[in-house]
């Protein structure tokens, strides 16, 4: 995981504070710092919600413009980083909606469908073939299984932070992220 | 040993598989790893769910960068913002046409007011904004000292929350709908706007004077 440091809970970082201050009064320079310190994470959680790039381009830059229109609204109760990814969670489940591709996993976990087909015998060919499979996967996941995932296994939120982001315990969190988990493996288990 | 079972899925040493899944994927220590070290369940699950796991593991380490053109694209639709936050925006290929939101605002109360039995539709407008300030939405759409029409625009499109007082016996959702779908109409046919939302707040019943 590459992304920026999320600030340890309870403790905001000073100099992202003054940047939310400054953009709060209407500093473009100050909301650029912001976008260019959060982009990537986002990017990222979006990323492997919607699955598509550009569907997750648009997801994050629609996000980050509520964020600039609603700056008067952000009190500091949450941290900035845990309200924009709020925001982006959001944003990218009606885009699943949207596209009705929040389809619940069938009972039948012996289907194998959306998942690419036996590997190849090429070793590069077998891991793309991984990592495609790890992809749809994670699409195919019921959302309130797949934002805990991907927020903890490819956000690298912990569970308390998940949490907050979602607007859920920490325990609902840590429950949804396993079940997101076993489901997931489940499906690789399957494919191999 | 199958991960998609149930929750108290159980090796045959008594160790939860869910437990061992939660090792694995989050790197985590193992609860006894005495008995781990020398419990042949144990390890071949490890090594099973390990293998499982290392494409996901492979994927959430991939250097994932946001677009290079992302923060630009975003800065530049958030100048645009600034620059119409109160206007809609109408553009022709021979220019723009901009139609100030408390327009808006007086449009949509006239056709609110327009509907049978609405008989107070707030929302007169206000046309100063003080000097050095950014508009208020509220402000511009509001009646003098009484925000009560609140019009959000960007380019061409509008949302219109307006508040209304009906007369008392008429059925108020019939009324509301109505008032909608006039605002809606009046606003494309005088201003060209798509209204995406009319939220119509109902505030008060007046004797019937019709």
């Amino acid at each position: 995981m590459t992304q920026d440091a999320e600030p340890i809970a309870g403790r905001t970082d000073p100099m992202e504070e003054r940047w939310v201050s400054l953009a709060r009064e209407g500093n473009e320079d100050a909301f650029a710092s912001l976008v260019r310190a959060h982009q990537d994470r986002l990017y990222h959680v979006a990323l492997r919600l919607v699955g598509h790039p550009a569907d997750a381009q648009d997801a994050v830059q629609e996000s980050l413009l509520q964020v600039w229109q609603h700056l008067d609204g952000f009190r500091g109760e949450a941290q900035f980083s845990t309200w924009v990814m709020r925001i982006l969670i959001n944003r990218c489940h009606n885009v699943l909606r949207a596209r009705k591709l929040t389809v619940p996993l069938p009972d039948d976990i012996g289907s194998a469908e959306g998942l690419p087909q036996a590997p190849s015998a090429e070793d590069l060919a077998v891991r793309a073939q991984r990592r495609d499979a790890v992809r749809a996967a994670v699409l195919s996941l019921p959302f309130d299984q797949r934002a805990p995932l991907v927020l903890t296994v490819f956000g690298g939120y912990t569970h308390a932070e998940t949490g907050r982001i979602l607007g859920i315990s920490e325990t609902a969190a840590k429950v949804r992220a396993h079940r997101g988990r076993k489901t997931l493996l489940a499906r690789l288990q399957e494919w191999r | 040993m199958s991960p998609s079972n149930s929750e108290d899925d159980r090796l045959p040493c008594g160790v939860g598989v869910d437990t061992l899944l939660t090792q694995v994927a989050e790197h985590a220590p193992p609860r006894d790893p005495a008995h781990q070290r020398s419990c042949p369940h144990c390890r071949a699950a490890l090594a099973e769910l390990a293998d499982l796991w290392a494409p996901v593991t492979k994927l959430a380490a991939e250097d994932v960068r946001a677009p290079a053109g992302l923060l630009q694209e975003v800065m530049a639709q958030i100048r645009e913002l600034s620059r119409n936050a109160w206007h809609a925006v109408l553009t022709d290929p021979t220019g723009q046409t901009r139609i100030a939101a408390r327009v808006v605002g007086a449009v949509a109360r006239l056709a609110a007011e327009s509907v049978p039995h609405v008989s107070v539709a707030f929302g007169g407008g206000r046309p100063e904004t003080r000097a050095g300030q950014s508009p208020s939405l509220t402000e511009i759409a509001g009646a003098a000292g009484e925000p009560a029409t609140d019009v959000g625009v960007a380019g061409c499109h509008v949302i219109i929350d307006v508040q209304i007082a009906v007369d008392y016996g008429v059925p108020i959702a019939h009324v509301a709908q109505a008032v909608r779908s006039r605002i809606v109409e009046h606003l494309v046919a005088h201003t060209g706007l798509i209204t995406r939302e009319v939220n119509v707040i109902v505030i008060d019943v007046l004797p019937s004077l019709r």
